[in-house]
């Protein structure tokens, strides 16, 4: 197989769109598991998001169970955009949604992980997506990259929030099923966790070409495939450089402050572009409101 | 579908837009990449706009709340929604908001709804602008102050107040921090710089990002639109139908512009009013372009219908003097040449020369003098001939459309020099506007009043009371003799 096997990336903004529209709720029965007074809600709302969850998926596939199970199982290659947007509506909804939205969402992905199981061709390891350490990579992954991509391109957050984030997302991580004593809950053991989990990493062919499809997604119009070359470098400066070194890529230019900024005006007109689609600015504006109420207390 | 389709012809024109303001070489292969680069901006910003009524209009009567509950608050919140490059595409969506190359009214409309899209601030936060600019809080700075915004502005808002001495004022109130953001985001190469990495020579495209830098930048210092409105308003004092509103200067500061209220209709409820109520604002509007120009050596580069208000009568405010040209008569004498040589001598050959001279036209190109006047006659259709001419949006759109005819043989030898890229943008905001009036006028007649070549006599009830207005003026303010007062350039 190669990346040309995978399905065109048309649609993506769309259906991304879409996802996270479907996962904030009009009338919410509840605040959820984190509340728009979180550190959560604010690093969800971050112009650098789209540089996080690049840069989440590229921590995520060089575990190579993790990504077998992707690869595997999900359809991934068929219509790695829907994918994607199931995702996106699943992040949504664990962090605006009410508690039983959330937890709605939560058992469908349990449900779905029970079924995927196999053996890694690459590793010869059998692997099961229910299993808490590839559920964990995950988990650590988002978190980390969340906190990265808005270091460097959107509003960074203190080290007390930093760790405030990292203990506020544990539940993210019980909900699909790893216990709450493995989940790091600070930021200095969110780095002692990846450190740790170093070892089982590498880059399998299968991420190799999944990354290769989503740095450079064949079918975006012109316009969207330029911003989306800002942000893919990006992400992939935001990468620790063991993570560069593994999948064999180069910085593509040194990070200059400068650069930065083109990065972050970059996310500014993709942002642009994503309120555009219908829905969003509206979705944007409840989480505003909220967040507003909280800040007034 | 629709919306695809209108989204696509909007890009389309402010791709153009663009490409014309930021003129490069336009060779229309090179160009592919820049321009998508511009379309995927214009599309950010007119799907924003699209779509940002939508929450207000569905919650009826809460709306009023709603705005007020989302007012920014913050120099956070204007940050999160203003910066990173969305103030600028903003702001390129607002220039481009008066072409029409074949855009639908609906989506014009959304265009010119763009800034709408942002909430205003809340009471608090423009307070706090007023009190660090005036050095006092607005209600001790004002007899009066309303704390409710009357109207968006560019990047600000405007509020009604009483000064102490009894005078009505409109207050602009720039957002805080916003001039920082958009100059960084202008200044720090990204995007714009993006668009024009094409093909020309990279001094070429230093100098056109420049020239639109210092216009926005200009724009975003409320010293200097106080300076030009000041200028303006002077100029036309006792006009039979121009006003400009007068500038409280002790109460203008870099975010804060104070200025005497005006009422008046707006550009949209011409619309209902008697076609030659509508012809005498259109001939208002054109007497004051073409003045302003040829005697006063300054150009308004802003002809946004929002910044007129109009009185009946073909009396007209002009407001809004944030992007204004100065020209210098050695910019303006090749002007003054092409259209002599072209309507007033009849020589097609000195027209080419004089295109060639302002650098409109590249010295040599292979092409005969008969196809260039072919292309350019378009824009002088208007002034062509001494008889009453109607200019149909039909007119104005084919006009806006040879601008940005890439295909025709001249287009790759025609370029817009930098010192008229804010000239183009009136002209063709101009032909746009007029077009939407559906104006008649013996255009040529009006022209040759104010023609410094030719100083025709009056040729219309408005040109005679013009004319008695300009006997009672300094001579220095009825001559071309160049610009009264040149603002330092900061």
């Amino acid at each position: 197989m190669t990346a040309d096997s995978y399905a065109a990336a048309a649609g993506l903004v769309e259906r991304s769109a879409a996802a996270y529209v479907s996962g904030v709720p009009d009338s919410p029965a509840d605040d959820g598991f984190f509340g728009p007074g979180s550190v959560t809600w604010r690093v969800s709302t971050d112009l650098a998001r789209p540089v996080a969850g690049l840069r989440a998926l590229l921590m995520q596939a060089l575990h190579p169970l993790a990504m077998a199970g992707v690869d595997q199982h999900s359809g991934w290659r068929q219509d790695p955009v829907g994918r994607l947007a199931a995702t996106s509506a699943y992040l949504a909804t664990i962090s605006f949604g009410d508690r039983a939205a959330a937890e709605r969402a939560a058992a469908r992905v349990r449900r779905i992980h029970e079924h995927v199981s196999g053996v890694d061709a690459i590793t010869g390891s059998p692997y099961q997506a229910s299993d808490p350490a590839l559920l964990l990579w995950v988990h650590v992954a988002l978190v980390e990259s969340s906190i990265e991509a808005g270091r460097l391109f959107g509003t960074p957050v203190s080290a007390e929030d930093g760790d405030r984030y990292v203990a506020e997302m544990v539940v993210a991580a019980e909900l699909v099923g790893v216990p709450r004593d493995q989940v790091p809950s600070s930021l200095a053991a969110l780095g002692g966790y990846i450190a740790s989990a170093r070892p089982e990493l590498r880059c399998t062919p299968a991420a190799s070409e999944s990354m290769a499809y989503l740095l450079d997604p064949p079918g975006l119009a012109d316009d969207l495939a330029e911003i989306w070359a800002d942000v893919r470098d990006g992400a992939v400066a935001a990468l620790p450089a063991w993570a560069r070194e593994m999948y064999g890529y180069s910085l593509p230019e040194p990070l200059t402050p400068a650069r930065q900024t083109e990065i972050r005006q970059a996310l500014g007109v993709l942002d642009a572009v994503f309120l555009g689609e219908p829905g969003v600015l509206e979705a944007r504006q409840r989480i505003t409101l909220r967040m507003r109420a909280a800040r007034r207390g | 579908m629709r919306r695809i389709l209108a989204g696509a012809a909007i890009a389309g024109a402010l791709a153009a837009a663009v490409a014309a303001m930021l003129r490069w070489r336009l060779g229309p292969l090179r160009t592919r990449r820049g321009v998508a680069a511009v379309k995927l901006a214009v599309r950010g910003g007119v799907r924003y706009a699209g779509s940002a009524p939508r929450l207000f209009a569905a919650a009826g009567e809460n709306r009023e709340r709603l705005r007020n509950d989302l007012a920014l608050q913050t120099a956070e919140d204007i940050a999160d929604t203003l910066g990173a490059m969305k103030g600028v595409l903003m702001k390129l969506g607002q220039m481009a908001s008066y072409l029409d190359d074949g855009l639908s009214p609906a989506v014009r409309r959304t265009l010119s709804r763009l800034q709408d899209s942002v909430p205003p601030m809340s009471a608090e936060l423009a307070a706090g602008v007023v009190t660090e600019e005036l050095g006092l809080p607005p209600e001790r700075a004002f007899a009066r102050w309303d704390p409710a915004p009357i109207a968006a502005a560019s990047i600000g808002q405007v509020h009604r107040a009483i000064t102490h001495d009894g005078r009505a004022v409109a207050v602009k109130v720039q957002y805080p921090g916003i001039a920082e953001s958009m100059a960084a985001d202008l200044d720090n190469v990204a995007l714009l710089r993006r668009m024009l990495r094409v093909t020309a020579p990279s001094q070429d495209v230093d100098a056109l990002v420049t020239e639109l830098r210092d216009r926005v930048l200009e724009e975003l210092d409320y010293h200097r639109e106080a300076e030009n409105q000041r200028l303006f308003a002077a100029y036309y004092d006792g006009h039979p139908t121009i006003h400009v509103p007068a500038i409280l200067g002790e109460l203008s500061a870099r975010r804060v512009v104070t200025s005497e209220l005006a009422g008046g209709a707006r550009f949209a409820e011409l619309a209902s009013w008697p076609q030659e109520e509508r012809n005498l604002a259109a001939e208002t509007i054109y007497r004051f372009v073409f003045r302003s120009l040829y005697d006063a050596h300054a150009f308004n580069g802003d002809p946004h219908p929002g910044n007129y208000l109009f009185h009946g009568g073909g009396r007209v405010t002009f407001l809004d003097f944030g992007l204004v040209k100065h020209f210098t008569d050695v910019e303006l004498q090749p002007l003054i040449a092409m259209v002599r040589n072209l309507c007033v001598e009849n020589d097609p050959g000195a027209f080419r020369r004089a295109m060639e001279d302002a650098g409109f036209l590249m010295r040599g190109a292979p092409l005969s003098t008969e196809v260039v006047v072919d292309h350019m006659a378009v824009f002088y259709q208007l002034v062509r001939e001494s008889a009453p001419l109607t200019i149909t949006g039909d007119y104005a759109s084919t006009v806006v459309r040879r601008f940005f005819d890439l295909r025709s043989p001249v287009a790759a030898y025609v370029a817009i020099p930098r010192s008229y890229v804010i000239l183009q943008r009136i002209n063709l905001g101009l032909f746009a506007l007029l077009g939407e009036l559906n104006a008649t006028a013996n255009w040529r007649a009006v022209a040759e009043e104010i023609w410094p070549f030719v100083r025709g006599p009056a040729a219309t009830p408005m040109g005679e009371a013009e004319a008695a207005w300009r006997a009672t003026r300094p001579a220095a303010m009825r001559q071309a003799a160049g610009p009264p007062v040149r603002p330092a350039r900061g």
